[in-house]
């Protein structure tokens, strides 16, 4: 699939979208809650994918967690942009999963396990430290300083609260 | 090194995030190839992460997936855009993620501080120049004046040396002048000095009035054939050896006071002091 999208075969970038355009859009709309500009951000981030398709080095991961990391890290970077206003950040996992919960005009359909779900399985630090570094685009060391949590403690969270996830992600 | 430990640490969570530095990524991975446990756990995070995204992610509207394949296609195939490097890598950009540490900023501050240092010691070291240039031209100015006076000295020490040589080697007798029983000046004092043979007369103020403008005081020596003007004597040189006309001869000497520029002859009326040689 990697020498296709190296091929830029247009089959292979749809087979890509596809596959990955959900989670992918998923990530970016965590992090921007405006559904228009979280579409800007995402079609931005897929384009750019298949432009630095050549600097994907598969012995460093997943092609999924290559690109994920570019949806978050171009979100994030909108939500630092001057256009991004500072108010959105204060949102929560709350807004977000009501505000998808609310949203029925989209044509995407919303599945019954939703992150509310996920999240309300993990205890009330795990989701803390989520929120921060998941969903608000927070690097673990700025949790550290700005809450005032251990670095060791914000780390270990970070792994209960994916393990957590990891458990009911083999239930889905 | 525990494997289970390096596991549960954390790190290989913050990794799939792609929350480490470039250090801690390469430790990862290099952990990962050593220990297939270590790579299976970060399969199963990814995979997890993979899962949770794509359950509680939603799809995008159609119109993003057309917008996306126009650009694609607009792009062209072979494209390597170079906007900010830093938004296509997740390593670079874990640098960015900070927000507060801007990377360049310690040396930002260092290079403002540094400049600020320069700019004070550049002032301090011009005031200390100009400061230095200011008592240079000022010592130079102290030093041509102290070097006028040694001049002057000297061509004043060059003059009494003169007189005292004249005065030794010649052979003088000295003829005090009183103003004593005149009108003019009861106080005035004047020494006349005369070398019969040489003829020459040197003359000495003690004490002698200023005079007005117009007048002057004239030195006349008194022999057989009446007063005979030998020179203007300068009142305010005093103590000092003024060298006069010469003299014939004499049996006193006298100084009257007379027009400026003196007399044919004496205005006895205004006789200052008078000297007969004894």
């Amino acid at each position: 699939m990697i020498q296709g999208l190296r091929a830029r075969d247009r089959q292979v970038q749809e087979y890509l979208y596809e596959k990955y355009s959900r989670a992918l859009f998923g990530v970016i709309s965590r992090i921007i809650y405006d559904p228009d500009l979280a579409e800007e951000v995402f079609h931005d981030a897929f384009v750019k994918i298949n432009q630095k398709i050549d600097r994907y080095d598969a012995s460093k991961g997943r092609l999924y967690t290559w690109m994920a990391n570019i949806c978050r890290n171009a979100a994030i970077d909108k939500t630092r942009s001057k256009e991004f206003s500072k108010s959105s950040k204060t949102n929560t996992i709350d807004d977000y999963v009501y505000g998808m919960e609310s949203e029925s005009g989209t044509a995407a359909a919303v599945d019954g396990i939703g992150v509310r779900e996920l999240m309300a399985e993990l205890n009330e630090e795990q989701r803390f430290v989520m929120e921060c570094i998941y969903f608000k685009g927070y690097t673990h060391t700025e949790v550290a300083e700005n809450y005032d949590i251990p670095l060791g403690t914000v780390k270990s969270r970070v792994r209960s609260a994916i393990n957590v996830l990891k458990k009911k992600a083999d239930i889905i | 090194m525990d494997i289970q430990n390096y596991i549960s640490s954390g790190k290989l969570e913050l990794f799939v995030l792609g929350d480490l530095n470039e250090t801690e990524q390469q430790e990862v991975l290099s952990m990962a190839r050593k220990y297939p446990e270590i790579q299976q756990e970060i399969d199963a995070i990814e995979a997890a992460m993979f899962a949770f995204d794509k359950a509680s992610g939603k799809n995008p509207s159609p119109a993003v997936k057309d917008k996306i394949f126009a650009s694609l296609e607009a792009a062209g195939p072979v494209m390597e855009q170079e906007d900010s490097p830093a938004q296509a890598e997740p390593v670079e950009k874990e640098v960015n993620l900070y927000p507060g540490i801007n990377p360049w900023k310690p040396f930002a501050v260092a290079a403002s501080l540094t400049a600020l240092l320069a700019i004070g010691a550049a002032a301090y070291f011009a005031y200390s120049y100009f400061d230095a240039e200011e008592r240079y031209a000022i010592a130079l100015q102290q030093n041509a004046i102290l070097a006028d006076d040694i001049q002057s000295n000297q061509v004043k020490l060059n003059e009494l040396d003169q007189s005292m040589e004249r005065l030794l080697s010649g052979n003088f007798e000295r003829v005090p002048m009183k103003g004593e029983g005149l009108p003019m000046q009861e106080d005035a004092l004047v020494d006349v000095f005369w070398d019969r043979e040489s003829r020459e007369v040197l003359l000495s103020v003690n004490q002698l009035a200023d005079l007005d403008e117009n007048s002057d005081y004239q030195l006349w020596a008194i022999g057989a054939d009446g007063p005979v003007g030998i020179g203007l004597v300068n009142a305010a040189e005093k103590l000092n050896l003024q060298a006069m006309q010469e003299a014939v001869e004499a049996q006193a000497f006298a100084i009257t006071i007379e027009p400026k520029g003196g007399s044919e002859s004496p205005t006895l009326e205004k006789l200052v002091v008078l000297g007969e040689i004894s």
